[in-house]
């Protein structure tokens, strides 16, 4: 099957498909960045048992194998008395794995600040408040964007644990299992998807660069 | 990740006064409270659902379920192992591709390693397993899980390869140059031995993920230690405890590897690159 | 530096402006002590850095007006000393005192005082993200709730007597270490700070950077500011210092007139301190 009788085979479902994983991508990441806002405040409060749990919480995630993960989203919840839809644990899985690197990314911003400038904050009697304000915040946000620019794209390559649950329509990586149990998609089926993510990170990182190129702290 | 990420949030506080330091007194004990309660709510729901029945855990004292966990495990080590070796040949020729002074090649070069960094790597074993077989090729399915994963890494080695020869000093190059060392000396015997070094730690860190890509071997019905776990969980109906345990493994693993690659980053003096530091696609 | 970006009297409110040379400020330094209440004053002050005794029983009185020079051998507790003075390191026993009253430990009172005390470190410490103008104009709309319009104007003003107005727009990256040190300076005085604390202002600095940062303070301590400097720079002791201590493991070895210390140090310490400076 050539590449242009896929597409008028099956064109609208690989668009509805490609719209799965970008809405994918996008409700997970933004979803991981609120909750590595969280833990990376746990992370850096003065509260010792706030800071262990949050980085028991990055340690976990970030090293757990997503597959390792959907499946006890998926097959051991359930029996702990939590039954999730298959598309909100793919959702779920995602979102924690991401949202911990988010937090390291995070933590690293807050890295890049130095000692020097908080205490020079301090001299002029800026508060605790303001310092993380008008100082720390502003900072770690500017010099996180590629990192994150970086994230958003794993984000996006991480949707494909989604194809190991049943959806429908599929993402873009179970689109080729899809197309393949019902013709013979061959490579042009793996193409179209692959073009899909590829194309996509491209855009991701052109607009990444952009932003980060007006945002960045020289130093 | 740097290797220095919990040294800024010791000074974002200063050293607290008495009233602030009663308060955090306080905020510690509250937060100790909160972390236990959700730690004892988690226990409690293993329990009330049964979960935590001897049934359930004993199959871990028995030598023989460790002996199949462990050959699956020496599966995914095998996997793994392989995987790394073929991505950092490939990640070096890309990488030397990439930076070649032949301008078709350098595209071609860059073309690929975009391509095996923008994809999933689950797409491309989709690819080994689902597509390539419909071209009459047969492979095993070692190969069909090793050179995809191989694959997706050696487009992050690529870039890791060439940022550690960013990171050589230019001086190098010009001291080598001064010398009359022609340009593919001046590569392999001044800039690449010492890129190497600078980004060995950046590797170790890097298995970390090929490890994570072996785990969906039982796409192709490989023996690693998921698809050895999920055998076990058919035999035993033990899956909650399985993939928990299989978990703790993976996370103990990796976890590992990345406390090695820190210290060796410390060392020696190194950053460790990881696709999150380099400049996206 | 020209003449026409002389810094004049510093603080409006200050009346100690009236100095025609060195020898008359530090003997009316001398004078005041007596009668009025030292603008810094440390009792019996210890530190510790775990095991390091890093200040061991420092007793030391600053007058207003009053221009004191730190020197010691690295280690020796001396950045540590200025830095208890607001609080960027606690202290362990002992007291500090400014203008009489007790240095808070923490919370709003804490950052009252030090927005009142200027500090300026060795690796100057710009705000990284903001531009030179908005690094003198964030205390001022911060702390001391300015309008916007009438810091900038203040910083403006300020920058001009530093010499670097024209970087006004630019970020802290973009300027040299000198204009960077002055800029911090600079950042210090729209506090209107009551005293001026500076931590090896010139250490981190080129040689050819370093006179263009001391012109400055060497205004700002004839303009009558209350000043505690840790420096090496010998030449600007004995120009503005009314007094210089020595300091070696955590304790003041020696305290004297910047002529006395540097021409006849009374211990072997001092001596060999000296002798080590003079050799680069």
């Amino acid at each position: 099957m050539g590449i242009g009788e896929l597409i008028s085979t099956y064109g609208e479902i690989y668009l509805q498909s490609l719209m799965k994983t970008w809405g994918m991508t996008l409700i997970s990441f933004c979803l991981a960045m609120i909750i590595a806002l969280v833990i990376t405040v746990m992370r850096v409060s003065p509260m010792r048992p706030l800071r262990m749990a949050g980085d028991l919480y990055v340690q976990i995630f970030r090293n757990i194998p997503g597959v390792s993960l959907l499946v006890i989203v998926v097959y051991a919840l359930p029996y702990l008395q939590l039954t999730l839809p298959y598309e909100t644990c793919a959702l779920v899985t995602i979102t924690l794995v991401v949202s911990a690197f988010a937090s390291e990314n995070l933590m690293t911003g807050i890295n890049t600040i130095g000692v020097g400038q908080i205490e020079a904050a301090r001299s002029v009697g800026l508060s605790f408040g303001q310092i993380l304000r008008h100082v720390v915040i502003p900072q770690a946000l500017r010099s996180v964007v590629l990192p994150m620019t970086n994230l958003l794209i794993g984000t996006l390559l991480t949707t494909a644990l989604a194809s190991q649950v049943p959806l429908n329509p599929p993402e873009l990586t179970g689109m080729v299992n899809y197309v393949n149990s019902r013709s013979v998609g061959g490579i042009g089926a793996f193409f179209i998807s692959a073009l899909g993510y590829a194309g996509t990170s491209v855009i991701i990182g052109l607009i990444g660069n952009r932003l980060d190129q007006r945002v960045r702290i020289l130093r | 990740m740097s290797a220095n990420v919990t040294s800024m949030r010791d000074v974002l506080y200063e050293a607290p006064g008495p009233k602030m330091r009663r308060r955090i007194i306080i905020g510690t004990v509250i937060s100790l409270i909160v972390v236990l309660i959700g730690l004892a709510l988690i226990i409690r729901q293993f329990y009330v659902t049964g979960q935590l029945a001897p049934r359930y855990w004993e199959l871990f004292l028995k030598p023989t379920t460790w002996a199949f966990l462990g050959r699956g495990f020496l599966g995914t080590i095998q996997v793994a192992v392989t995987a790394g070796a073929i991505a950092l040949v490939l990640g070096m020729v890309l990488m030397l591709g990439r930076i070649s002074k032949i301008a078709p090649l350098r595209v071609v070069s860059r073309i690929i390693i975009d391509f095996f960094r923008g994809v999933p790597s689950l797409l491309l074993i989709y690819f080994f397993f689902l597509v390539i077989p419909k071209y009459g090729i047969r492979m095993p399915s070692f190969w069909m899980l090793t050179l995809p994963v191989a694959f997706a890494a050696s487009g992050v080695l690529a870039e890791v390869f060439r940022a550690g020869v960013n990171a050589v000093p230019k001086g190098q190059t010009e001291a080598a140059m001064s010398i009359g060392m022609t340009d593919g000396k001046i590569m392999s015997k001044i800039v690449l031995p010492q890129a190497l070094k600078i980004v060995i730690p950046s590797l170790v860190s890097q298995l970390v993920v090929v490890v994570k890509d072996t785990t969906v071997a039982y796409v192709v019905s490989y023996p690693d230690l998921m698809q050895n776990a999920r055998v076990l969980i058919t035999n035993y109906d033990v899956l909650v405890s399985m993939y928990f345990v299989i978990a703790i493994i993976y996370i103990l693993v990796n976890f590992g590897i990345n406390q090695l690659s820190i210290w060796m980053a410390r060392r020696s003096g190194t950053r460790i690159i990881t696709r999150n530091t380099e400049d996206p696609i | 530096m020209t003449e026409d970006q002389r810094i004049d009297t510093v603080s409006s409110t200050h009346d100690a402006g009236a100095q025609p040379s060195i020898e008359h400020a530090a003997s009316s330094a001398a004078e005041q002590s007596s009668s009025s209440v030292p603008t810094i004053e440390m009792r019996h002050v210890d530190k510790h850095f775990g095991d390091l005794h890093v200040l061991r029983d420092i007793n030391l009185r600053v007058e207003k007006g009053e221009v004191l020079v730190v020197i010691g051998p690295s280690g020796s507790g001396k950045s540590t000393l200025i830095r208890t003075i607001n609080r960027l390191e606690t202290i362990d026993s002992g007291e500090i005192l400014l203008e009489g009253k007790t240095l808070p430990l923490e919370g709003k009172e804490l950052a009252a005082l030090r927005s009142e005390v200027g500090m300026v470190f060795q690796s100057f410490n710009l705000f990284a993200h903001k531009t030179i103008l908005e690094n003198v104009t964030m205390g001022p709309i911060q702390v001391l709730g300015m309008p916007k319009k009438e810091a900038e104007e203040k910083a403006m003003e300020l920058l001009k007597r530093v010499g670097v107005a024209e970087q006004a727009a630019k970020v802290p990256a973009q300027l040299s270490g000198g204009q960077q040190q002055r800029v911090a300076i600079a950042r210090s005085l729209a506090m209107n700070p009551k005293a001026m604390l500076f931590d090896e202002p010139t250490s981190a600095l080129d040689p050819e950077m370093i006179n263009e940062v001391l012109e400055v303070m060497v205004e700002l301590a004839q303009g009558g500011m209350t000043m505690i400097v840790v420096t090496h720079e010998m030449n600007f002791a004995r120009r503005v210092a009314n007094r210089v201590i020595f300091m070696a493991d955590g304790q003041i070895v020696e305290e004297d007139t910047p002529a006395n210390f540097f021409d006849n140090p009374k211990t072997d310490r001092a001596r060999d301190f000296l002798d080590s400076i003079k050799g680069h």
